[in-house]
């Protein structure tokens, strides 16, 4: 399996830009943890220590993923699909709870999200499933791959961490999509879904039936950014804070370490979910456009991988992997400048936190890993 | 391989870079939008929600009388007040703390558990409570220095001083006219503070000092004033008058150099006295001047050449016009006269007469000239303009008594303003209360002069009146404003006060008058408001008050007195010279004594030969000084327990300043150590006989020299 001329076939703009983007993600990390040492108890290098780590390990795991071929024997599979479904299941049981969400389980030396290692174990077993399944001319075909994702999505929605769901219903039509199911096909799945649940949800405001599974504030949490003003201290405080933290940067920042609202206190979740709002209030337009710029590189050269990979199973786990970032970054973005609904979605390389670092390094050595044989190799 | 082509998976992955940047676009979109077009609103949002400014006042101005003695100042107060969020536990912070600063226990806990950043919980602490709040040193609660207005004199010229409020601000009278001098411009201190409210030791901070407000000179002479202030009360409660005022100003040059009013009040403790007592009606108020008028209208008449000093009049106690007959105020009238006698008789038919010689138009020509009808301009709010009937209802009795005063109605400072043009060889003037302003340095940044408004009778119209009103005053119905030593001029008033249309049994008394006559120094006037006493005549009882004043300014002046030796020249004493000792001399003889030495008799009690003299024989006085002579052991008794004198304050001044006020009251003093005068005995306010001794000790500022 292992040829030298695989270090040759590296996509290094993809690399550069994940390199450029974990760095920034570090200062990022350190810039919002280093003050506030209610978070960090007085070390103020505690966080971007624990980050360094991740990232070691990340770009450990990714280095030994890129080396092994990613096709692996059917049994490793479901191997991977059993491992992942069980690890789901675990953290309902002895999950930690934070913010009204149990999805750490917690190791001593170290906790983890099994929801974020979902994420790269499903896409890898449905490519795998997707790979194999010849024909989607029935609408109804569509209807087995998504009973492949079904457990992990329950499961998640359990917890309930409902961004990540979110993430596995976005790649779930990428990857059917680019597997050959039909555009008019997914289109009237999507708005036949939106129609429904939009129906459900202003039946259940107006008539209180059907009942829904989310409490209200989880509701209001979700609908506030269309109209934060209208409860700048409850529901809406989030979005607000994050706003005024990205245009309070203004066009050229305040500078490195020059962020305010996350280090008085008055954005939450600066070092996690918002610190994009944080790194635009330091380094304003100017740099949120250089992160936009690097983000597009590297789903640029995503998109070469799933239009280049050497067969099918490589460029469904590509698509899959994309649109995971993809969805991840708009996601994440779009809830701290007040476009989006506000969900638990990490910012990929950025957002301070072990799990979504790790899978996201690994998921880019897979990237790599199809890129780098994309073609057969000429003697 | 799977059933889609290449090419299909080239189109779809077009689809989805098409999707990819139809997403980034819209972040980018949408972070331009942020970042630059609203970015100026939520940077302030954000400042907003983590800076607080605490507002630090500027040092309100200073006001300050002629010779730059204080008469508003300012000074840092001790203020207690809370930060709420930081008050661990209100109710226990509030037991603590009500019984040090004598205020109620749940009213302080309400304003310990105010959901606000910021609360006074007291100002103007005194510096004991101040101490003991920093002693227990609770959480949330502190203190801090304010500037605080204080009027070290009291009521001093309080009506023209005015009053500032509690935020540094001018409510009445100068304080309000200069207003934005004095205020100054406020500082600030940004802190910035976390989303719990608590402040951050090492966060950003901005400070922005204040500039202090700048400094007035008054053209108000501190002592001038107190000697104004002393008169007037003096003649109000002897006379049991409503109120009073008296204006003195300089006639060269039109500063006021003293403007006072009674009843008084404290600035410093406003609110504990009537509205009524603030108000300086000298300037804001009207009244009818009845004969002090008729100056403008004998000015008038010699300036048109109608009249000279020595026309002949006929009064036979009333004057007929058209068909009413107007009285003149002596029953059966003042009979054959000239006009300089018509004028020290204050006879109105006379000036009747003349207006009607006048007419209408050329009387008001001079009326308006002299500044009635319109403001005066002086740097005081809320000036009155006075009132002159409309033209078209001018019949001829209107006229005839306007002739005389009647009908017409003045401020104090218009009347003052329209004599001074008499002293001053016919130029009205612009009365001001402001010298010069000057900034925190001390720079002068503006001063204001001398301003003619216009010349309103020739220089010659206005020695000839001065000749007539000084005569009014040796020979006629102001005589009792004459002082030896001083010649003044003048011309008193008692106007019926009108009330609903028509005049009843209120009187209004007033004396106008300068000194000298020949050389003016002070122009003034007194208007006492319904006396009750035993008279009413402004030649009774406002002339003597105004005598009072003139001889007391005028010696602190410095203007030596002139003595008319019996050849008729005047001599000038230089030096200080020993009182002669004038016991069981007869009255004659020691008054002769008395005046070739240059002093004053002033003969007390029936009797043949002197008993009693005071000051004693030998003592050493400044040429002028009254030399009280007793003919009976009872007079000078009584005569003690009427002339008892009011103590000067004389906090602040230099040891030759202190010697001239005091001496110049007729008490002695008594210095202790060197500088500025820090304390005296007997306190300012106090009455005590003439010649009473008054401790004052004086002592020097740290780092002020000479």
């Amino acid at each position: 399996m292992w040829d030298r001329r695989f270090l040759r076939n590296i996509d290094y703009y993809m690399l550069f830009s994940v390199l450029g983007l974990v760095m920034i993600g570090l200062i990022m990390v350190y810039s919002a943890t280093r003050a506030n040492t209610a978070l960090n108890g007085g070390d103020s290098f505690l966080f971007l220590k624990k980050q360094l780590l991740s990232v070691v390990i990340g770009l450990i795991g990714m280095a030994v993923i890129f080396f092994l071929d990613y096709r692996l024997p059917d049994a490793a599979y479901h191997v991977l699909y059993g491992f992942n479904f069980f690890m789901l299941l675990l953290v309902l049981f002895v999950g930690s709870e934070a913010n009204g969400a149990k999805s750490w389980i917690n190791l001593g030396f170290m906790s983890f999200q099994p929801a974020e290692f979902a994420k790269l174990l499903v896409i890898l077993t449905l490519s795998k499933y997707l790979a194999e399944k010849e024909s989607f001319s029935s609408i109804l075909d569509l209807i087995p791959p998504f009973i492949h994702i079904l457990p992990s999505l329950v499961l998640i929605l359990l917890q309930p961490d409902f961004g990540t769901a979110l993430v596995f219903i976005f790649f779930f039509f990428a990857m059917v999509y680019m597997a050959g199911a039909k555009g008019r096909h997914l289109l009237l799945v999507i708005f036949t879904g939106i129609t429904v649940i939009a129906l459900i949800f202003v039946c259940n405001h107006y008539f209180g039936f059907p009942s829904v599974p989310l409490k209200d504030y989880q509701i209001k949490r979700l609908t506030s950014f269309i109209n934060p003003d209208a409860d700048p201290r409850g529901a809406g405080y989030n979005v607000r804070q994050a706003i005024i933290a990205v245009g309070s940067g203004r066009f050229f920042g305040k500078g490195l370490f020059q962020n305010t609202q996350g280090r008085l206190g008055f954005l939450p979740e600066f070092h996690t979910d918002f610190i994009f709002a944080v790194f635009c209030e330091e380094w304003g337009f100017l740099g949120a456009f250089v992160l936009l710029m690097l983000y597009l590189l590297f789903i640029w050269r995503s998109l070469k991988v799933v239009q280049q990979a050497k067969e099918r199973h490589g460029s469904l786990i590509a698509t899959g992997i994309m649109t995971m970032f993809l969805f991840h970054i708009f996601e994440n973005i779009g809830m701290n400048i007040g476009i989006m609904p506000i969900t638990g979605i990490p910012l990929p390389f950025i957002s301070s936190g072990g799990s979504s670092m790790m899978t996201s390094l690994f998921a880019v050595g897979y990237l790599e890993n199809i890129w780098a044989r994309r073609q057969k190799i000429l003697f | 391989m799977g059933s889609i082509s290449q090419r299909t998976t080239r189109v779809r992955t077009a689809w989805l870079l098409l999707i990819v940047l139809g997403l980034l676009g819209v972040l980018s979109g949408r972070l331009f939008y942020l970042q630059v077009i609203k970015s100026g609103k939520l940077l302030k949002d954000a400042e907003d929600q983590r800076l607080r400014e605490v507002p630090i006042e500027a040092k309100r101005g200073w006001i300050l009388d002629r010779n730059k003695r204080p008469l508003a100042l300012s000074y840092d107060a001790d203020c207690i007040y809370a930060q709420p969020p930081q008050v661990k536990d209100p109710k226990a912070t509030a037991e603590k703390l009500a019984p040090l600063l004598g205020m109620d226990r749940e009213k302080l806990e309400k304003l310990l558990a105010k959901k606000t950043a910021f609360v006074w919980i007291k100002r103007k602490a005194t510096e004991e409570e101040a101490q003991k709040v920093r002693q227990v040193a609770l959480p949330g609660v502190e203190v801090v220095q304010k500037a605080q207005r204080f009027y070290p004199h009291g009521d001093l010229a309080a009506h023209v001083l005015g009053i500032s409020g509690i935020d540094n601000r001018g409510l009445e009278g100068l304080e309000l006219q200069y207003d934005s001098c004095l205020r100054g411009v406020p500082g600030s201190e940004q802190a910035e503070f976390d989303s719990r409210g608590l402040p951050i030791p090492m966060g950003e901070k901005r400070y922005i000092p204040p500039q202090d407000g700048m400094t007035l000179v008054l053209t108000i002479d501190e002592y001038i004033q107190h000697i104004a202030e002393r008169e007037l009360e003096r003649a109000v409660r002897e006379n049991g008058a409503l109120r009073g005022c008296l204006v003195l100003m300089d006639p060269m040059n039109g500063e006021i150099l003293a403007m006072a009013n009674y009843p008084k009040f404290d600035p410093n403790h406003y609110n504990q006295f009537p509205v009524g007592h603030r108000k300086n009606w000298a300037v804001t108020d009207t009244y009818e001047p009845g004969s002090t008028f008729k100056v403008v209208t004998a000015a008038a008449s010699l300036e048109e050449g109608i009249v000279d000093k020595d026309t002949r009049f006929h009064d036979p106690g009333f004057i007929l016009v058209d068909d009413r007959r107007l009285r003149c105020w002596r029953p059966g009238g003042h009979g054959d006269q000239t006009f300089v006698e018509a004028t020290e008789n204050s006879c109105n038919p006379v000036f009747a007469k003349l207006a009607l010689r006048l007419g209408k138009d050329t009387l008001y020509k001079y009326i308006r000239a002299f500044g009635f009808g319109e403001t005066t301009g002086v740097d005081f709010p809320g000036e009155a303009k006075g009132i002159l009937q409309a033209s078209e209802r001018i019949k001829n009795v209107e006229l005839a008594t306007t002739g005389f005063g009647q009908g017409i109605s003045v401020t104090p400072i218009q009347l003052v303003t329209a004599f001074s043009a008499i002293a001053n060889g016919g130029y009205l003037l612009e009365p001001h209360l402001v010298k010069e302003i000057r900034d925190n340095q001390g720079r002068v940044v503006k001063a204001f002069g001398r301003k003619v408004k216009r010349q309103v009778i020739s220089e010659q119209t206005a020695k000839e009146l001065t000749l007539i009103l000084r005569s009014v005053v040796e020979n006629g119905s102001g005589n009792r404003a004459d002082v030896q030593g001083y010649r003044v001029a003048g011309k008193t008033g008692t106007a019926q006060k009108a009330s609903q249309g028509n005049y009843g049994q209120g009187r209004i008394a007033s004396f106008i008058g300068f000194a000298p006559a020949d050389k003016p120094r002070i122009a003034g006037l007194i208007v006492l408001d319904e006396p009750t006493g035993s008279s009413r005549y402004g030649g009774v009882i406002a002339a003597p008050a105004f005598g009072e004043v003139v001889r007391d300014v005028l010696r602190y002046l410095g203007e030596p007195p002139k003595f008319e030796l019996e050849s008729g020249e005047t001599q000038v004493p230089e030096a200080l010279q020993e009182a002669p000792n004038l016991l069981h001399l007869s009255r004659e003889e020691a008054s002769k004594r008395l005046k070739q030495a240059g002093l004053v008799p002033r003969l007390i009690g029936e009797g043949p030969t002197v008993v009693d003299q005071q000051p004693r024989g030998g003592a050493l006085l400044a040429p002028g000084t009254t030399v009280l002579l007793y003919f009976d052991q009872n007079a000078k008794y009584n005569n003690y327990r009427d002339s008892l004198l009011v103590v000067p304050d004389v906090i602040g001044l230099t040891p030759e300043q202190v010697r001239k006020v005091l001496t110049g009251l007729e008490l002695e003093l008594v210095p202790e150590g060197e500088g500025r005068a820090v304390g005296q005995e007997p306190k300012a306010g106090s009455k005590v006989a003439p010649g009473t001794r008054v401790r004052v000790r004086f002592a020097r500022a740290a780092g002020e020299d000479g």
